[in-house]
């Protein structure tokens, strides 16, 4: 027999100042292969049409569905409900700017954090559109594509406890995005340029080894190795630059 | 470097100090836990033989170790408190958003970096107490070190000061290594084996000195 389950659900429309934050609760009984995608959809379809909440692909690629279930940020899309108790907490993340209900903007985040790391491709030599693609070895493309497959759904950032104590903290997917151009040997940047983005404690050096970010990361990023790496060449840097003087 | 595009920009800004600072905090850490096991081992001794940790306790005041090694740990305490205290919440805001946090997200490594917090606060006062009331009774004995652990509620302050001290230095080299990257992913899930191993091996020896002292009589 299907189970029924009851989804406890934050709402809140900051745009209505009428409105106020509570939970709301509702029923569905669980059909195969369940995700909280479907879940939503149904009760956005069959009991309260004003459900706010953020999809695009409902395969875990565009990022868009992350929310709290249970306490961890997740992809709605990716959580199938045959792994979660009869009782379900929705939130919407924290960090960032609250949509309504459960969805959250975090293309602004994302957007301002690209610029603060300067995320593209830093060289002095003029584009040509006509030339041949510059080739690179196959390892070094593979790492680079291992890093670039972050979706940004920004569940390794709400997942922070640095993130939640100081809001300036770049989290993992932004030193991870940093990371990803310090081993593109198309990009000029000294490390003396890279220590100067993320070797402070806004970046690097903020981050307390919670590690939160690589457990809960639904893409498996690499996040526990990528930022101890970070922290070794960028310790290295600053005791170079502490000597120098 | 490129220019600057936006008003949010703060890759201008040079931050020397961060990284030593980081780096302060990891080695003042990695000595403190060292001389903390090292010091368990020769305190533990005793079990074998008061005479063992006498004879210990006499070659580091004959060669001036405890001396001057004790006042230099004691600032080696202080120094990496106020290092790690960089990252600790002193507001009440931050300290209830990160405890909110870490109920909801249900997340070991979240919660041990709590117990490292509160652990370190408690380590704070009573590992001053401890250095302090060794240090001004110098030379160090297993018969005073007896009477002073069978006198009033000392055996109750070793009781709670000895998990608090493994605990908090356990968890503290696993962080380090996970941090700095000298242990991978795929070694996590041992590392935190093996560190919870040995740490309950030294609240261990620890315990059963404690029991020695408290039989030991002069």
């Amino acid at each position: 027999m299907a189970r029924e389950l009851k989804f406890n659900i934050f709402r809140y429309n900051p745009q209505d100042p009428e409105s106020t934050p509570h939970m709301e609760s509702f029923v569905l009984e669980e059909t195969d292969a369940m995700t909280l995608f479907i879940v939503l959809n149904r009760i956005r379809e069959e009991q309260d049409p004003s459900l706010q909440f953020d999809f695009c692909c409902r395969a875990g690629i565009c990022g868009s569905c992350g929310m709290v279930v249970n306490g961890r940020p997740s992809l709605a899309c990716h959580t199938k409900t045959r792994d979660l108790p009869d009782e379900i907490t929705l939130l919407p993340l924290p960090v960032y700017q609250l949509v309504g209900d459960l969805s959250v903007d975090t293309g602004s985040w994302f957007r301002e954090l690209y610029d603060t790391v300067e995320s593209w491709i830093h060289t002095k030599k003029a584009f040509d559109p006509t030339a041949p693609e510059e080739r690179m070895e196959n390892e070094v493309a593979e790492a680079i594509y291992e890093l670039d497959r972050c979706v940004e759904c920004g569940c390794c950032v709400a997942a922070c406890g640095t993130a939640r104590l100081r809001p300036d903290f770049l989290g993992a997917a932004g030193l991870n995005r940093v990371g990803r151009f310090l081993i593109d040997p198309r990009d000029e940047r000294t490390e003396q340029d890279y220590y100067q983005v993320i070797g402070n404690d806004m970046g690097i050096f903020g981050c307390m080894g919670l590690l939160a970010c690589e457990d809960v990361c639904p893409k498996h990023m690499p996040l526990q190795d990528q930022l101890g790496f970070l922290r070794k060449k960028m310790g290295i840097t600053a005791l170079k630059t502490f000597f120098k003087k | 470097m490129s220019v600057p595009l936006t008003a949010n920009h703060k890759s201008l800004q040079c931050h020397r100090w961060d990284g030593v600072l980081d780096w302060a905090q990891m080695l003042s850490g990695a000595g403190l836990i060292t001389f903390m096991w090292m010091h368990m081992i020769l305190v533990a001794s005793v079990v074998l033989s008061p005479n063992i940790m006498n004879a210990i306790a006499e070659f580091f005041e004959a060669t001036g170790m405890a001396q001057v090694g004790g006042p230099l740990i004691f600032l080696l305490f202080l120094a990496h408190f106020a290092l790690a205290a960089r990252k600790i919440p002193f507001r009440l805001e931050g300290q209830k958003t990160i405890w909110e946090h870490a109920k909801l997200l249900h997340h070991t490594d979240t919660w041990l970096w709590v117990v490292q917090v509160v652990s370190a606060m408690i380590i704070l006062v009573m590992g001053a107490i401890h250095m302090w009331v060794v240090l001004s009774d110098l030379p160090i004995t297993a018969l005073k070190s007896a009477a002073r652990i069978q006198s009033g509620a000392w055996i109750y302050f070793y009781l709670l000061l000895l998990p608090l001290v493994e605990l908090h230095v356990g968890i503290g080299l696993y962080r380090i290594a996970v941090k700095w990257g000298f242990v991978q992913r795929t070694g996590r899930k041992g590392l935190k084996r093996g560190e919870n191993l040995l740490t309950l091996i030294f609240i261990s020896i620890g315990v059963i000195t404690l029991i020695r002292f408290w039989f030991l009589k002069g």
